[in-house]
């Protein structure tokens, strides 16, 4: 069964809606109610002229905001969609380029495993080496570092996820038995990803002293719970759509012939 | 050698022929990427970066990405 680019690109636009909505509904649900909790810090800080925090913290009130708090949250919603269409189609085509060597029972067991090696190596690992911040938190002077260490450990995310199959395929081509060779996988996986958060540096910034724990604890479990929902739509619908081409084809051939 | 014979029979029903303008597609979606997460001014004006980014902010933070 041939199966063009093209038709898999498309799912990969539509999956890639899909994933954006939901991230949007996580968002809006989940992650909102938590950045009004650090908003309301920030305006505690300008009120008290910012006496309360050290110089240098962020303090978004003051004079005239640019852009409102709603068109904020719809803004934030919107990008969420685009975020997850461009995700899609990267998703379409490393899935068109990778499909025969995703292990996996047929394309929605290939698609749920492309979108966990995703979410692990471009979401979860930065997450776990420079997690997420709500609003109050975060020195404006170290955000060039910060940004350096999450593109480095993101970008060392995927060249795990390259490099563990590479592997793999040495393995198979050796002769290695099937549990061997995934117990060698998984072990390489683990030591490459201790490695990554052990040798990057991590955040410079500390967590100003009037921003609560479980302030911080809640947004970055929010903030995952918007990322894992954005790959589990993905993988799902992407997947379920694969499926579907395959299976009419199945139910109508019999008819035609 | 029995699992590598049995793999590559199974890749030709399997493979999807990818062609190239799909690669600059795949960078195109990656310059969408890195614009509404973290583009403040690299390409942009300031005000209009300025902008993109209170418009993005909450994606942004929700995302993980760093932000101010």
């Amino acid at each position: 069964m041939g199966l063009s680019f093209g038709s898999v690109l498309r799912r990969g636009v539509l999956a890639g809606v899909s994933a954006g909505l939901a991230a949007a509904v996580v968002i809006w649900l989940v992650v909102e109610p938590v950045i009004r909790r650090a908003l309301a810090i920030e305006d505690m800080r300008s009120m008290h002229g910012g006496q309360s925090a050290p110089a240098g913290l962020p303090t978004h009130g003051g004079d005239e905001p640019l852009v409102s708090r709603a068109a904020q949250v719809v803004g934030g919603a919107v990008t969420a969609v685009l975020v997850g269409v461009a995700v899609g189609v990267v998703f379409a085509v490393v899935f068109a380029r990778m499909r025969e060597r995703l292990p996996g029972r047929g394309d929605f067991g290939r698609s749920m495993v492309l979108a966990t090696i995703g979410f692990a190596a471009v979401s979860l690992l930065p997450a776990l080496k420079i997690p997420s911040n709500p609003p109050a938190v975060g020195d404006p002077g170290t955000v060039g570092q910060r940004t350096l260490v999450y593109a480095v450990v993101l970008l060392l995310g995927v060249a795990i996820a390259l490099l563990v199959p590479v592997l793999d395929q040495r393995l198979v081509a050796r002769g290695t038995v099937p549990a061997t060779r995934w117990a060698i996988d998984v072990v390489a996986t683990v030591v490459l990803v201790v490695l990554v958060l052990v040798l990057v540096p991590g955040s410079p910034d500390a967590v100003p002293a009037d921003v609560p724990a479980a302030l911080l604890w809640d947004f970055r479990l929010a903030s995952l719970a918007q990322l894992a929902t954005m790959w589990l739509t993905l993988g799902l619908v992407f997947g379920l759509l694969l499926e579907r081409v395959a299976a009419p084809k199945r139910a109508l051939e019999p008819v035609a012939a | 050698m029995t699992t590598a014979a049995s793999a590559s029979a199974v890749s030709p029903s399997t493979s999807v022929r990818v062609p190239v303008w799909a690669w600059a597609l795949l960078a195109f979606a990656v310059f969408a990427l890195y614009f509404v997460s973290q583009e403040n001014g690299a390409l942009l004006s300031a005000p209009a970066a300025q902008m993109l980014h209170e418009l993005t902010h909450d994606a942004r933070h929700a995302l993980g990405v760093p932000c101010h």
